[in-house]
């Protein structure tokens, strides 16, 4: 049986990418490690996450172009939060998991929204879920858990099972909410659904046809 | 004239309605109205989970529902009599819940279908209303996970049972009972307490978790931007 972590493999069954990505950006590739078999992680520095994904996204002999997930791993004990970006390269058929590790106490890192927009919601739930807060997304709101929920974030591990408060507690505030908890008020105004919120900042950034699509 | 009544015994001592005793009238018209109740109810299907499949099976042609007068699915809660609520719901939902509740015209009754509507179930974690009976009043408790189609008939013939007792001047209790009380256990706080021992249960943890309970109305918590 081998060993399910497998660090810094070398030659036969390496992955194409990971090599050119050390040649690209050196230090910032902090180490590389194939789990599961064939699955091939690569941690990077938390402060270039946009720069690197985006180099992978669009350097033509890579092609990272879909991105399949965006979620987080907390591993208890103060340990750092990984933030994780599966990619698929379509047209090369790779698969290719990128980690950022981000310390408990200063959760931030940039929103990768410019770069695929399938990351806008998914960002939201690791909000959610874990607290991370991601600089430049277009609307970073709860997703899954109410608006108005104050117990925390419940996928961290310091977060107790059945929440912070009473359940009597809970089910009062539960009865107390109502639906305009959950848009924002320029959406009411507007009367359009929330997720129509979109990031415009910069000219190549979605634009407001693009809401059509 | 009323001595009259008294004296020829035809029993409507007190007015048609009587006077705390059942009269003549009384019985025939319950009787009549609760026969053409119990064999009309119409549901109200609130499916949120793997229950709902069980549910959908039981209105399905091979257990046929519509024998016992279940003729029509209400999937407008203003059309409704029975709330079938089958599968767990998350307190996200309870305010939903709670407004389809009280959207249905009265008289109307509610079935809680499977472990996790009736108790939670499995799933005693944050996010969860453990017991559909702490956001509305419920009249029967189907357990099972999920419960068979055997099971939920049975459960709408209990109703169907609970509605052939009721009477007219009784629905008044029933009209104007508030879900916030009937969620209430009848046992007083410190006989649960004493009950559920040293570590608390799914609904009363306090003594575990020396969890906080913040009094005063839940304000939103300031949007992000």
């Amino acid at each position: 049986m081998t060993e399910l972590v497998q660090s810094e493999p070398e030659g036969v069954g390496a992955h194409p990418t990971v090599p050119a990505l050390r040649e690209a950006f050196g230090d910032s590739i902090l180490r590389h490690e194939v789990v599961a078999g064939d699955e091939h992680v690569v941690f990077v520095e938390p402060l270039r996450i946009v720069e690197i994904l985006r180099w992978l996204k669009e350097t033509p002999a890579h092609l990272y172009d879909f991105l399949s997930d965006v979620t987080a791993v907390d591993y208890g004990g103060g340990r750092p939060i990984q933030v994780v970006y599966q990619l698929y390269s379509i047209q090369h058929r790779w698969a290719l998991r990128i980690k950022a590790e981000l310390p408990i106490s200063e959760l931030e890192i940039d929103s990768v929204v410019p770069l695929w927009d399938a990351a806008n919601w998914l960002e939201r739930e690791v909000f959610d879920m874990f607290g991370v807060t991601f600089r430049g997304h277009p609307d970073l709101r709860r997703i899954l858990m109410p608006e108005t929920y104050a117990e925390g974030h419940p996928l961290r591990k310091d977060f107790p099972l059945r929440g912070r408060f009473t359940r009597a507690e809970q089910t009062r505030r539960a009865l107390s909410r109502e639906p305009k908890d959950y848009y924002i008020p320029a959406d009411l105004e507007a009367g359009g659904e929330p997720q129509l919120v979109r990031w415009q900042e910069t000219p190549e950034g979605p634009s407001e046809e693009s809401n059509d699509r | 004239m009323s001595d009259d009544l008294k004296t020829s015994g035809s029993g409507l001592v007190g007015g048609l309605f009587g006077t705390g005793t059942p009269t003549f009238l009384t019985t025939k018209v319950d009787f009549v109205v609760n026969w053409a109740r119990r064999n009309s109810l119409w549901p109200m299907p609130f499916g949120t989970a793997c229950c709902a499949i069980e549910m959908m099976a039981s209105a399905a042609s091979d257990q046929d529902l519509a024998r016992f007068g279940m003729e029509r699915m209400a999937f407008s809660p203003r059309q409704a009599d029975v709330l079938i609520c089958a599968g767990r719901v998350p307190y996200k939902l309870a305010p939903v819940l709670r407004r389809i509740w009280d959207q249905m015209p009265q008289p109307k009754w509610c079935v809680s279908m499977g472990a996790c509507a009736s108790s939670g179930g499995v799933f005693d974690v944050y996010s969860m209303v453990q017991g559909i009976d702490t956001i509305i009043p419920v009249d029967v408790y189907v357990p099972g996970c999920p419960p068979r189609p055997e099971g939920l008939i049975y459960g709408l013939m209990m109703i169907q049972e609970k509605v052939r007792g009721e009477s007219l001047t009784r629905h008044a209790e029933h009209r104007f009972e508030d879900p916030d009380q009937a969620g209430r256990p009848e046992a007083d706080d410190e006989e649960v307490r004493a009950l559920s021992g040293p570590f608390g249960n799914s609904t009363r943890q306090e003594e575990s978790a020396g969890l906080v309970s913040e009094g005063g109305p839940a304000t939103p918590r300031p949007l992000i931007p």
